[in-house]
């Protein structure tokens, strides 16, 4: 597919979506606000100033910010901890129960935990949310760490190559690919916690919009809030998440109609 | 000090026969206690020559060769040149691996880079080097590609140019044509001859392919199933060999002959 088509055919879907949305507020008025009137109060809520004064864009920057920095936390933390378990027979075995238990701890007890713990704060979120998410980047790592080519170590050790040399050049690449898998699903579940903490325990971010929208009944207002969001999630994922893919797998060039001649 | 560095200190023993004696190795498995895969194994490997090393799947073929590479630590046996206890960092040695072993997220000549950087070597050397064995193995034009998109045969190629880069004294090669198509095996082999004759090296041989074996060496060890050495024949047979010369298929059915009697009852 070239790229017009390819553009094209997103557009059109974009078009079916809207379709939908169309034919159900029609048909469902109470339940489901239509599109002009969504449109309408998007307008509205990009021009003025909502709750405590703060414009828009305030929010969403601070939902931003909350996922953002707590994905750095968790990738951070997650690799180092998944790698060691990875790599480390002992430590497997001794702390895997505890993965796996971090992992089916229910996030609304955090959520409420830190809420108890840190008070009302935003401090509060920036420790929750790295606490749900960083079990499953571990669980990520720890499967890269556990596939490491060990005859790639070996011809590395053959050849004389140092720590560094072997780790930088041997290591991390192999684990390019499931760290990448990690910034997918930390960002993917870190945007749900972070609206999560932003609805029960804070007074800012597009969480705390949803939650007021939902408070006094306003369902037009809470949709143009998802259209606002929906949008900033596009950017990050074609803005961020896109190129940073091509960027990673430069390595691994698509083999498309290329066959290896002897 | 760098294995470089030390294999120049030991120069002057270089044109000796390297002399293993009575390498055993144990390893220990899981339920089973202590296996023996090496069983008092002597091997001479005389300078400038091609040895291949014979046996079954699974006879310990890879283990002696790591022994001699320095991968693996035997359980007990000496290993001497000129006289002197000498280490596997003593010897200047390029593997060619069982499998390619090259690192799929960098190109051809960034893979021969790898070894140069570990290896110590000057990295005003590089670009020289990298260009004369990609072209000795007939790979320069796939100097940028990514091995993604090689062939196995290229793959091997590239591994073999990578242990050449290193200006080994001895080239320990495992099986490495095993992998490929009769045809690419036979054009390589060819090749590796050449460049054997070209470089002075000593190359030592493991293969389970008799014909391989004897179409390629100027002598050969045979061992059995059980980690034993049984044997050491040589081929007499005049260079450039050919792969339809009656004296190849001649020694090829006499070593059948024993090997079988050897490994299979
Ligand atoms: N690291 C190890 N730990 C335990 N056992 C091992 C290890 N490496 C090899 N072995 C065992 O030692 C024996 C010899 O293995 P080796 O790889 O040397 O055989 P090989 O002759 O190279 O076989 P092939 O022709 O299939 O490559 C096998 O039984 C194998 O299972
Ligand atoms: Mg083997």
């Amino acid at each position: 597919m070239d790229r017009v088509r390819r553009i094209l055919w997103s557009v059109a879907s974009m078009l079916g979506l809207l379709v939908i949305w169309w034919v159900g507020s029609v048909a469902f008025p109470a339940v489901l606000p239509g599109v002009g009137a969504v449109v309408e109060e998007l307008g509205v809520i990009l021009t003025t100033p909502g709750a405590y004064g703060h414009m828009w864009y305030y929010h969403v920057w601070k939902t931003a910010e909350m996922i953002f920095v707590s994905l750095v936390v968790c990738l951070a933390v997650g690799t180092v901890v998944g790698v060691a378990l990875g790599t480390s027979d002992w430590l497997e075995t001794a702390t895997s129960p505890w993965v796996y238990g971090w992992l089916a701890f229910p996030s609304l007890v955090v959520v409420f935990l830190v809420g108890v713990w840190f008070g009302f704060t935003p401090l509060a979120g920036y420790i929750g949310v790295p606490i749900v998410v960083t079990p499953f980047v571990v669980l990520n790592m720890w499967e890269g760490a556990r596939n490491l080519d060990r005859n790639l170590e070996e011809m590395s050790g053959f050849f004389g190559a140092s720590r560094y040399q072997t780790f930088m050049e041997v290591i991390i690449p192999q684990l390019v690919p499931f760290l990448f898998t990690s910034v997918r699903s930390a960002l993917s579940i870190g945007w749900k916690i972070t609206l999560l903490v932003e609805a029960l325990l804070l007074t800012r971010g597009v969480g705390f919009m949803f939650k007021r929208s939902f408070d006094n009944y306003q369902l037009t207002a809470m949709m143009a809030w998802l259209v606002v969001f929906m949008v900033f999630l596009f950017i990050v994922e074609y803005g961020v998440i896109v190129p940073l893919h091509n960027y990673m797998t430069d390595w691994r060039p698509e083999i498309e109609g290329v066959q290896p001649t002897e | 000090m760098s294995r470089s560095q030390r294999s120049a200190d030991a120069t002057d023993s270089d044109d000796a026969t390297l002399e293993l004696r009575d390498i055993v190795k144990y390893y220990g498995k899981p339920g089973q206690g202590r296996v023996l895969v090496l069983d008092e194994i002597d091997l001479d490997v005389e300078p400038g020559s091609f040895v291949s090393l014979l046996g079954p799947s699974g006879c310990g073929k890879t283990t002696l060769m790591n022994v001699v590479a320095g991968l693996v630590e035997p359980t007990s046996g000496t290993m001497r040149r000129g006289g002197r206890d000498v280490t596997p960092d003593d010897l200047s040695s390029g593997y060619v691996f069982q499998e390619p072993r090259l690192l799929e997220w960098r190109t051809v000549a960034e893979n021969i880079e790898f070894a140069l950087q570990a290896r110590d070597v000057p990295e005003s050397e590089w670009d020289e080097r990298i260009e004369k064995y990609l072209d000795m193995v007939g790979l320069l034009s796939d100097a940028d590609n990514y091995p993604s998109r090689l062939s196995g045969g290229m793959k091997q190629r590239v591994a073999i140019a990578r242990a050449l880069a290193i200006e080994p004294e001895m080239l320990l090669m495992d099986e490495p044509f095993s992998s490929l198509d009769e045809i690419t095996a036979g054009d390589l082999r060819e090749e590796l001859l050449e460049i054997w004759r070209e470089e002075d090296m000593t190359v030592l041989f493991v293969t389970h392919d008799i014909n391989e074996a004897v179409f390629l060496s100027d002598y050969i060890y045979m061992m059995n199933e059980v980690g034993e050495m049984f044997a050491r024949r040589d081929v007499d047979i005049e260079r450039p060999r050919h792969y339809d010369d009656p004296a190849v298929a001649e020694r090829e059915t006499e070593l059948y002959t024993e090997f079988h009697e050897q490994v299979v009852s």
